[in-house]
């Protein structure tokens, strides 16, 4: 595991789409262990932020590194490190519950070993033993949301970027996958985390905020709403948006 | 097991599991060959002819009667007035006219080389080679028994004559399935690799999975490789059943090797596969995907010389063809089914095959990035 305290580092990370700039100079450091909230309305920035720093895409300018590794260079090794659960549903819908966690274990290289004892572990984890051989599509949502997190931590990587894990989901299913969160930072990884319900930015430890691709905010959820004098990150949320 | 093996294991997992999937694969392809194959080698019956008997002597009228007394041919108007013919085709009261000029039979029996002319739409190109090819069979039978008839000389001279245009006909008279099936099998093994590849990644594209394989550590060689070895294994698996298919029900021979004929199509999947790739790389969505793909399937089709021999297109058009490795396939496995040729006959086709797939494919997969710039 990796042993530097810096998890993610970024300074004035840019990624232009021709004209348009979706995120623009964005500087942030995240320490392991840390759940780091990115908040944001529709279209600010976040999901392009993930995928830069998961090396799906090309940074435009500035600096990153993600697990000690360079975002320009090293985007594969970075690939090693992180897992990443992407704002679509991303497990086959037509592969049952065990095929789906075999076969991404099989992709991140584990034995066949490994495999059957992150099996075991993750199905209990999620309460699913006994629907193992089920098709993933007939699972409830929020159960596919807890599997998927399951597998985007397969093969242990230090850090995790979560894409609003939560939408779509009763407020039920949201809490029980905030427990997974927890536990996954108890186990001192870092977990990235995009959201746009406030009350889930409460649980984290610091949360930024973005607005049309700039960072606006980033603090602990107790120091901003101290800052902007409100009761809840609701409404240092609408404080800050409507400000600008 | 090595991370391709699991991706190979999943892909069959899918494919197994869809109905959709299974019903494309397997059921179309027989429904397609069959469908194709009786309408385009279904002989050409009833074909309306105008017969212009300018001459109007014993001959002509022999060669009148030979077109009347047949069911391939039906006589649907009397013209001496070649304006009036070039209306009746233009009108579509007729597809083919025969044209008897005067003192035709004169100059035949004095033993010097009278013209006579067939004039035929061209609008459907099949059915007016196979019209044509039996107009040639029965002047040639004409022409045999007249050359009885004749000093040896000059029947040998009018023979040959008429059978310039053996070329024509050749193979069109008995089986035209022999020639057009493997063209049929080349067609449906290009459409399911192509759409197997192009579908296959765009809907991981489109569901998002894609991008959760984007960002695990898999090699892009091993991402396409575990894609793309089932499709592989799939088209052989449909080649075969096609080709079992169309050999029994056509009664087509295949005079060369399996062997061969497997090892070249493998070369021919490069081409296929690879523009698959190429097509998910500049397209979102399955529907996107399946368009482009028929639009390059179209222009291969057109352009391989199966339903339009590639003589009759125009010289540009004809060097277009050189750039569709469909051209050279077709043309290799024509030459294996009846001519049984041997590899070292058929590299003038399969050396350009090989260079396209190479081309093709090496161009796609640099074309498909893990990380988009
Ligand atoms: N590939 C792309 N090409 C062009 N524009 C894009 C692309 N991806 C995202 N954008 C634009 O960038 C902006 C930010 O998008 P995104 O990062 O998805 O926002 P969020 O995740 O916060 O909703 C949006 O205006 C979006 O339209
Ligand atoms: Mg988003």
């Amino acid at each position: 595991m990796n042993s530097q305290p810096v998890s993610v580092q970024t300074e004035g990370l840019t990624r232009r789409f021709g004209k348009f700039t979706a995120v623009d100079r964005v500087s942030i450091t995240v320490n392991q262990g840390e759940i780091f909230g990115f908040l944001g309305a529709n279209g600010a920035g976040k999901t392009t932020m993930i995928r830069m720093l998961c090396g799906l895409l090309k940074p435009s300018e500035g600096k990153g590194s993600v697990a000690g590794f360079d975002v320009y260079r090293q985007s594969e090794e970075i690939k090693k490190h992180i897992g990443y659960m992407s704002q679509k549903f991303s497990l086959y819908d037509d592969l049952t519950i065990t095929e789906n966690i075999e076969f991404y274990g099989g992709i991140y290289g584990l034995s066949r070993e490994a495999i059957r004892h992150r099996r075991e572990q993750l199905l209990e984890q999620t309460g699913l033993q006994d629907a193992s051989r089920k098709m993933t599509r007939d699972l409830p949502l929020g159960f596919k949301q807890r599997l998927a997190l399951g597998c985007a931590l397969l093969h242990d990587p230090p850090v995790i970027f979560l894409d609003e894990p939560t939408s779509g989901v009763d407020p039920e299913a949201r809490r029980s996958f905030w427990d997974l969160i927890y536990q996954t930072a108890d186990n001192g990884k870092t977990v990235f985390v995009t959201t746009h319900f406030m009350d889930e930015a409460e649980y984290c430890h610091r949360v930024s905020i973005m607005r049309a691709g700039q960072l606006i905010a980033l603090d602990t959820p107790g120091n901003l709403k101290k800052q902007y004098q409100q009761r809840s990150m609701q409404e240092v949320f609408v404080a800050l948006v409507e400000a600008g | 097991m090595t991370p391709i093996l699991y991706m190979i294991r999943k892909e069959f997992l899918q494919v197994f599991r869809t109905r959709e999937m299974m019903a494309i694969l397997f059921v179309a392809p027989l429904v397609q060959v069959l469908v194709m194959g009786f309408a385009i080698t279904n002989e050409v019956k009833h074909i309306t002819l105008i017969i212009a008997d300018q001459d109007n002597s014993v001959l002509s009228r022999e060669i009148t009667d030979a077109f009347t007394h047949t069911d391939r041919f039906n006589v649907v108007g009397y013209e001496r007035d070649m304006a009036r013919v070039g209306e009746a085709i233009h009108a579509w009261q007729a597809q083919m006219a025969l044209v008897i000029p005067p003192g035709f039979g004169r100059d035949i029996r004095r033993g010097s080389r009278p013209q006579l002319q067939v004039i035929v739409d061209g609008l459907d190109g099949n059915s007016a080679g196979v019209a044509l090819g039996y107009a040639g069979a029965i002047l040639q039978e004409r022409a045999r028994q007249v050359g009885r008839q004749m000093p040896a000389a000059l029947s040998l001279r009018n023979l040959h004559r008429v059978e310039l245009q053996e070329r024509m006909w050749y193979n069109l008279n008995l089986n035209n399935a022999q020639y057009m099936v493997p063209g049929i099998v080349v067609v449906l093994l290009t459409v399911i690799s192509l759409i197997l590849a192009s579908i296959g990644l765009v809907r991981e594209k489109e569901i998002g999975t894609l991008e959760q394989l984007l960002v695990t550590p898999l090699k892009k060689y091993q991402l396409l490789l575990g894609k793309l070895i089932p499709f592989l294994i799939l088209s052989f698996i449909e080649l075969g059943i096609v080709l079992k298919a169309a050999q029994w029900i056509f009664a087509i021979e295949m005079q060369g090797s399996y062997l061969l004929l497997a090892g070249l199509s493998a070369i021919y999947l490069f081409s296929t596969l690879g523009l698959g790739i190429f097509v998910s790389t500049i397209t979102g969505s399955q529907q996107q995907a399946m368009f482009v793909s028929w639009f390059f399937m179209l222009l291969m089709i057109m352009l391989s010389g199966l339903f339009i021999p590639i003589e009759n297109m125009p010289p540009l058009l004809q060097k277009v063809t050189y750039l569709n490795p469909m051209r050279y396939f077709m043309s290799i496995i024509r030459d294996i089914f009846q001519k049984g040729a041997a590899a070292r006959h058929l590299l003038q086709d399969v050396i350009p095959l090989a260079g396209f797939g190479l081309l093709i494919f090496i161009f796609s997969v640099l074309k498909f990035q893990k990380r988009a710039a």
